[in-house]
């Protein structure tokens, strides 16, 4: 035993132990957040179950199971339910997610095994995904086109092809509001900035007065015919509609125009379900969310996550590197520069919801409002600058990841061996060229490994930007084709702050569960995709100055 | 009296005493140096002459590196170095404050311990000093490389891989590039702190050979632990022994009949 402990096994197998369990855990929790975000996804088997209640009557139920549970049955019992004959110690519960929302009240529903008489799974149960109040299940009957029912042979397919021309037809429709629409809404504000501008100038001539109601009034009619257009699209959308029974029996129309897609999931052979899995994490990343969040995608939240932490990154790695050269290359050593560092790196420790605090107060109000007073003073009360939005959270974070930066810069710095620096002085270089051409390239792979840590911290940070930027529901990207373009006082949306939102703040909690891996494993990836760019334009840079591993 | 002594040594001998002004490339001149409390050099004063090979030698921590180091002012890095007395080059004191220290070192260029290539191609490791002249004609650079890596005795093993990085190159061939760096400016002086130490014999032979033939443009000075390669390579030697100038003199008249005891024992192997 002695021997075993001299010759040092214990030793490797502790350190080894300890890094299996790292890895362990966070294999685990990738595996865990990936399997049950991405089975979302999953088309799901659709039961039709033959129930009776508590008072024998008996039931249709439609819908897919979400959850099981064991049930004791003494607490069954306790909370009043009766059974007739003796099912043991315990008893099995399924959570069925059921549809149809504003028919039965809640989509979700527990239901006991001894409840059911008889389960099936029909071919012909149609999943409907809706735009409102989410997915529909039941038996599509037949088509009403223009008031008119059809009698169809082949219903499915005629479905499909109405739902297909819906679609489409809602497509034009959106993008008429998005673009046209949007655009001229964007500049009838502008007109109304510049008169508010002219009048707060005192320069608001009568000319102007006539050249801005003119422009006004081109627009207004401009406005008219495409809004004309636009509601023409959403009729000629809600022409049709569709009868489905559903699991109550009867017989229910559903408009077209609400209805995105139909899939009869009990159909569905296995690469048919691949197909509709791809298909839904398509949607999930490139769609606009809906319904308070709980359904569609999340496409905002993403574009608004890696605008912001992009942002940041461009603030915060000049600042950091500047921060970093003048610490280390020019600032005399002594007590005030070692308190100046270590200040530094204990500003990495603050808790980062003071950082929002601080944001808040200084960005936003003062900062921001001031700009507003100065430059924008026709739009006054309503803020500019003057209200949280993506340039001020990405500041506050680049301020939150300025030490990281400084630090590893400083270490990069300080790994340079002294004869480059010299072999480059004694030819004649100044302090400034030798730092300019050979001591930042040499750094840069220190640079870029501070900036991989201040994309890591900044993209996972969510309490500060709920101070100074994030919103539940954005109406417009920080980007968009109005000039100028890039609109950095937008207020925008955020992965994290989403999965708090889905999480915490949904109405359907049932419903958001899975949104809420989904949209976790999402932000992971994401945080993961930043960070494999950057540490290959790392590994591409350390290539390069390799000099450093002699 | 002085005939005998010709004809014993070899005939282009300078009197080190007394050097014309034209054939004086630096004088020092009383050189104190301290690093905080310690002093490293006291009281040095010589003249080195033009076109020649100088060698400094002595024991470890004699100063010779910091000697040479104070001749392009590369011991202004150094926090808390105190230099008294002067050294003159074109008749100015280069501890004048009104001198380009930047100006100076393209001057007087310097060679380090170890090859220190810059991590960019073998190409604009030679023309680095250039771009800093701010010389970026393409022609006149690719001569200026062309020139200097010749006279670095290296062209012809990398005239094919120009553009590759200068850290594929063998430590021999890597401390000839920064030869050919350091004279591609076209200094006066050229100093050599000890610039085969980290090398193979072979390496180490031909950086000898090429500093033989590097003499016929530059004044070189060179700082050596290594007797032999100083009774090879230099036409004057300087021992120095704990920060002072013991002996200074043609490399015949140190390695064969030095005056001083410190030197002979020095040179006999007694000590260092």
């Amino acid at each position: 035993m002695g021997k075993w402990f001299k010759s040092g096994s214990p030793w490797i197998w502790m350190t080894s132990g300890a890094v299996s369990i790292s890895l362990i855990a966070v294999l685990g929790l990738l595996l865990l957040i990936a399997w049950r975000g991405l089975s979302y996804f999953w088309p799901a088997d659709i039961y039709e179950w033959q129930m009776k209640n508590q008072q024998g009557e008996r039931y249709t139920l439609i819908g897919e199971v979400y959850d099981k549970e064991e049930v004791p049955t003494e607490r069954l019992i306790a909370a009043g339910h009766k059974f007739d004959t003796d099912v043991g110690d315990s008893v099995t519960r399924y959570l069925v997610k059921t549809g149809n929302r504003e028919f039965v009240g809640l989509d979700f529903r527990w239901i006991l095994a001894t409840d059911i008489i008889s389960r099936s799974q029909p071919e012909n149960i149609a999943v409907i995904e809706r735009s409102k109040n989410g997915d529909f299940y039941g038996f599509p009957i037949a088509i009403i086109e223009d008031g008119k029912r059809l009698t169809s042979q082949n219903i499915e397919a005629d479905f499909e092809s109405y739902i297909e021309r819906a679609v489409a037809l809602n497509e034009q429709a959106l993008k008429l509001q998005k673009g046209v629409i949007g655009s001229i809404n964007y500049e009838l504000e502008n007109l109304r900035l510049k008169a508010r501008s002219y009048e707060l100038k005192g320069e608001l001539t009568e000319s102007r007065q006539a050249e801005i109601d003119a422009a006004r009034a081109k627009l207004n009619a401009e406005y008219l015919v495409v809004e004309k257009e636009f509601f023409a699209l959403k009729t000629e959308a809600g022409r049709d509609a569709v009868v489905i029974r559903d699991m109550r029996g009867e017989e229910v129309t559903l408009k077209m125009d609400t209805i995105l897609d139909v899939a009869y999931a009990n159909r569905l052979s296995f690469i048919g379900k691949v197909g509709h899995w791809f298909v839904g994490v398509g949607k999930f990343i490139s769609d606009d969310p809906r319904e308070a969040n709980t359904e569609g995608g999340v496409f905002p939240a993403i574009f608004g996550t890696v605008f912001m932490v992009m942002l940041m990154a461009v603030i915060v790695t000049p600042f950091g590197v500047i921060a970093a050269i003048y610490l280390h290359e020019y600032a005399k050593k002594g007590p005030i520069t070692k308190m100046i560092r270590i200040a530094v790196i204990n500003l990495a420790g603050v808790p980062s919801i003071v950082y929002g605090v601080f944001g808040l107060g200084f960005f936003v109000y003062m900062f921001g409002g001031t700009l507003d007073q100065l430059f924008y003073p026709e739009a006054l009360p309503a803020p500019t600058f003057g209200s949280p939005g993506v340039i001020w959270s990405a500041l506050t974070l680049a301020i939150l990841t300025l030490p990281v930066v400084i630090v590893s810069t400083e270490e990069g710095l300080s790994r340079i061996p002294s004869s480059v620096r010299q072999g480059s002085l004694a030819l004649g270089a100044t302090k400034a060229e030798t730092l300019w051409r050979i001591i930042i390239p040499m750094a840069s792979p220190a640079i870029m490994t501070g900036l991989i840590l201040a994309v890591a911290r900044a993209a996972g940070e969510v309490a500060p930007l709920m101070l100074v930027g994030v919103v539940k529901l954005a109406p417009t990207l920080p980007i968009d084709m109005n000039f100028p373009f890039v609109h950095l006082e937008r207020k925008f949306m955020h992965l994290g702050f989403h999965i708090y939102d889905v999480g915490f703040q949904s109405p359907n909690v049932e419903a958001a569960r899975p949104l809420v891996y989904a949209t976790s494993f999402l932000l992971v990836s994401v945080i993961v995709a930043l960070n494999l760019t950057a540490i290959g334009v790392r590994n591409h840079l350390r290539e390069k100055y390799r000099s450093l591993e002699h | 009296m002085i005939s005998i002594d010709q004809s014993v040594m070899k005939t282009d001998m300078l009197d080190l005493e007394n050097l014309t002004a034209e054939q004086t490339a630096l004088e020092i001149r009383n050189l104190d140096l301290k690093y905080g409390d310690k002093q490293a050099l006291f009281d040095v004063s010589m003249k080195i002459p033009k076109k020649k090979v100088t060698a400094f030698i002595g024991p470890s921590g004699c100063g010779k590196s910091t000697l040479l180091r104070c001749i392009n002012r590369m011991n202004d890095l150094v926090d808390n170095c105190h230099i008294g007395g002067e050294i003159m080059l074109h008749g100015q004191n280069i501890y004048d404050k009104r001198v380009d220290v930047a100006a100076l070192r393209r001057n007087v260029g310097m060679v380090f311990q170890r090859p220190n290539p810059f991590p960019k191609s073998i190409y604009e490791n030679v023309v680095y000093g250039l771009r800093l002249q701010g010389i970026n004609n393409r022609r006149e650079l690719d001569d200026a490389a062309e020139r200097s890596l010749r006279g670095a005795a290296i062209w012809d093993e990398v005239k094919d891989r120009l553009h590759d990085n200068a850290f594929g190159l063998s430590g021999g061939q890597q401390q000839r590039l920064v030869i050919a760096r350091a004279i591609a400016i076209e200094p006066e002086v050229l100093l050599l702190d000890e610039p085969t130490s980290a090398l193979d014999p072979i390496s180490t032979l031909t950086i000898e050979e090429l500093i033989t033939d590097l003499k016929s443009k530059y004044t070189v000075v060179i700082v050596t632990h290594n007797m032999q390669q100083a009774a090879r390579v230099s036409d004057q030697t300087a021992f120095m022994y704990m920060g002072e100038l013991i002996e200074y003199a043609d490399t015949n008249t140190i390695f064969t009949t030095p005056k001083q005891k410190k030197t002979e024992d020095y040179i006999t192997g007694r000590y260092g």
